[in-house]
């Protein structure tokens, strides 16, 4: 016990002593760490936008996509469908279902002429399901059916073409064709790049089959069910059966997963980021402990006569190994949490992730994976870049160390 | 009761050319506690590998070494390390105080290789100890600031603080004037008398010999017993100072033995 705590003791009063030199060796350490838990921190995060970006085009996980069709390529009784869909869904007890048709143009009336736009006829938990995302204004509500001016959200490049109005300015949108009149602005989608032009207009589809009998030609919609990961397998099957049951001859129902999670080897692109960046950070790391490696063994050299002297009083030969051995240990590991620290400082601030991952939306907590991470390889860093100087140490002969 | 005893002990090296140079040859000596024992002779004459063979840091060619009877090649590094740490204080010429340390630190420092009340109580026993040889007021300094003569008696503070039955002190005036290094022999013997440890000195300085009570010389090594009288008479020094002045102190402490 005496022992430990010696060692320990002249360990810590070593490294009190040359704070110097401690302290120039360990920034290489203390960065390389920080490195490193950055690299896994921004991976967990990379994992969540990138996740977060996927949603937005497959619906989160785990989302059924339920479509119908016909094998003769005639029109499907939608009405018909939609009770039925609405019948088994209320049965599964289904929270987050939402109805979608696309393919679909209108004519809008713009500054610079009637100008066709892509629509898209959505119920409002599509938003929730895609984590749809808005620049100004709000997202379609239940109750904008019954407005006489039916709400829309359209996209950022089709919002510039009607001069930038602000939603709070209650913009309007004049649709030609069959569901023309005038529909009210509520809400910007953003662009979803650089480049990204897309003229769309979002309308409830309540709202549209309320002015429009029938959807036009090549749009019929699809059906998406938000669920539980683990209880997708068992509910997927039995939804397909349920909703096949009984359907008008030459009709198929597909059921099938369109969220990220679903895709195999969703998560190699993350994988392969973390291990490139981690590889680039492992080198950094290695490099760090050369370096102290070095220093340590010329401190070694200096503080042979120290050696000789602590020998000549009585410390023995295991002592002095592991009182040099955890000095790099205690070293380095105190230059690890403070890389941890500063990353988690840094990483703590919402106006940096943002800046890195624009567009995120759930900031996850900081990865404790990563912390843990920095702190072994700042040991096991501590524990190599340690042992060699303590084998010279070990080797150091008290006779030649002191010189009467 | 006998503390450290060599019996026809030789030391030899072997040289690069492949020659063997004896260092020591056939030495017997017993110090017994309390003893005070002064060797003197030229500078390599095996002085100091004498002193390493009595400390217990280096083993002889030949012979045999035994401390408080007990075979000194018989016993693996550890336990010796720990006998050498609970029962021997060395004196430097050099000091060799850790670089960067208080004296507080220093003289703590061999207790920090001891166990049970000494190791608890190290701070508390070192500060003590420094009281007892005049340092009270500078424990807290650090030992490379202090003079010549403080530094040696936080060294002697080291040496002492385990409370060591056997003192190895190498030329312990070597690098002090000649005031300083008569106060520092006075505190080394004084404390060495109040514990009863034995105090070996290896020494060029007649006067600091003269001091102990068994006086050795140790020449192309081999030790005999020395005649200090017969020493004086020969100094160089005391030859060129006045008749008047002759039976008095030779003005340098470096004044060769023989």
């Amino acid at each position: 016990m005496t022992g430990i705590l010696g060692a320990l003791s002249d360990a810590w009063a070593e490294i009190r002593v040359h704070k110097l030199r401690v302290l120039l060796s360990l920034i290489g350490i203390a960065v390389s760490v920080a490195a490193l838990t950055g690299v896994v921190a921004l991976s967990e995060y990379q994992r969540q936008f990138q996740a977060e970006q996927s949603d937005r085009w497959g619906g989160r996980a785990a989302t059924l996509v339920v479509g119908i069709s016909t094998a003769d390529g005639l029109p499907v009784d939608v009405d018909a469908f939609d009770e039925r869909f609405t019948r088994v869904s209320e049965r599964f007890g289904f929270s987050h279902t939402a109805r979608i048709a696309q393919g679909m143009v209108v004519p809008v009336q713009l500054p610079d002429g009637i100008v066709d736009v892509n629509a898209r006829l959505i119920d409002p938990l599509y938003s929730q399901i895609h984590r749809e995302q808005l620049l100004e204004g709000r997202w379609l509500r239940d109750a904008d059916v019954d407005a006489l001016a039916p709400p829309v959200v359209i996209t950022e490049a089709l919002w510039d073409r009607i001069g930038r109005v602000p939603v709070a300015q209650h913009p309007t949108l004049t649709l030609s064709g069959a569901a023309g009149g005038t529909y009210q602005v509520v809400g910007v989608v953003p662009r979803q790049g650089f480049g990204d032009e897309e003229l769309r207009v979002d309308i409830l589809y309540d709202a549209y089959r309320a002015r429009v009998d029938a959807l036009p030609e090549g749009a019929w919609p699809q059906y998406e069910v938000w669920l539980g990961q683990t209880e997708v397998d068992a509910v997927a099957p039995v939804l397909a059966m349920d909703l096949r049951a009984g359907l008008p001859e030459g009709q198929t129902v597909s059921v099938s997963r369109s969220d990220w999670a679903a895709q195999p080897g969703a998560l190699d692109a993350q994988a392969t980021f973390e291990m490139v960046t981690g590889g680039i950070a492992a080198v950094i790391l290695a490099l760090g402990a050369l370096s102290l490696i070095n220093i340590q063994l010329v401190a070694m050299r200096q503080r042979v006569r120290e050696i000789g002297v602590r020998r000549a009083f009585g410390a023995t030969s295991g002592r002095v190994f592991f009182s040099v051995f955890l000095e790099s240990l205690v070293a380095t590991t105190v230059a690890g949490l403070v890389g941890i620290a500063i990353v988690v400082a840094v990483l703590r601030s919402e106006w940096v992730v943002t800046s890195l991952f624009y567009g995120i939306q759930d900031i996850p907590p900081f990865p404790m994976r990563a912390a843990f991470v920095g702190l072994a390889a700042s040991i096991i860093v501590g524990a190599v870049s340690g042992f060699i100087p303590a084998l010279v140490a070990l080797r150091v002969r008290v006779i030649d160390a002191i010189r009467f | 009761m006998t503390l450290v005893a060599l019996a026809d002990v030789t030391k030899s090296v072997r040289l690069p050319d492949d020659s063997e140079l004896e260092i020591l040859r056939g030495i017997t000596l017993e110090v017994s506690a309390g003893d005070h024992v002064s060797i003197v002779g030229r500078s390599g004459s095996g002085k100091s590998t004498l002193l390493n063979i009595l400390g217990m840091l280096d083993a002889p060619t030949s012979g045999t070494v035994a401390f408080e009877g007990r075979e000194v090649r018989r016993m693996r590094s550890g336990r010796l390390d720990r006998l050498r740490g609970d029962n021997v204080g060395f004196v430097f010429q050099q000091f060799n105080l850790l670089p960067g340390r208080t004296a507080l630190d220093n003289v703590m420092m061999p207790l920090g290789h001891a166990r049970g009340r000494l190791f608890w109580n190290r701070r508390q026993i070192a500060a003590d100890m420094l009281e007892r040889v005049g340092l009270g007021h500078r424990i807290e300094q650090i030992a490379d600031r202090l003079s010549g003569g403080e530094q040696q008696r936080v060294a002697i503070a080291r040496a002492l603080v385990r409370r060591p039955v056997l003192i190895l002190a190498d030329e312990p005036t070597g690098a002090l004037d000649i005031d300083t290094g008569a106060t520092v022999m006075s505190l080394l013997d004084e404390v060495a008398t109040e514990t009863d440890a034995a105090l070996v000195t290896i020494t060029h300085d007649l006067h600091v010999a003269a001091r102990a009570r068994r006086h050795y010389r140790l020449d192309a090594g081999v030790l005999e017993t020395a005649d200090l009288s017969r020493a004086f008479e020969a100094s160089t020094l005391a030859a060129s100072v006045p008749s008047a002045l002759a039976p008095s102190v030779p003005a340098t402490r470096r004044e060769a033995a023989s």
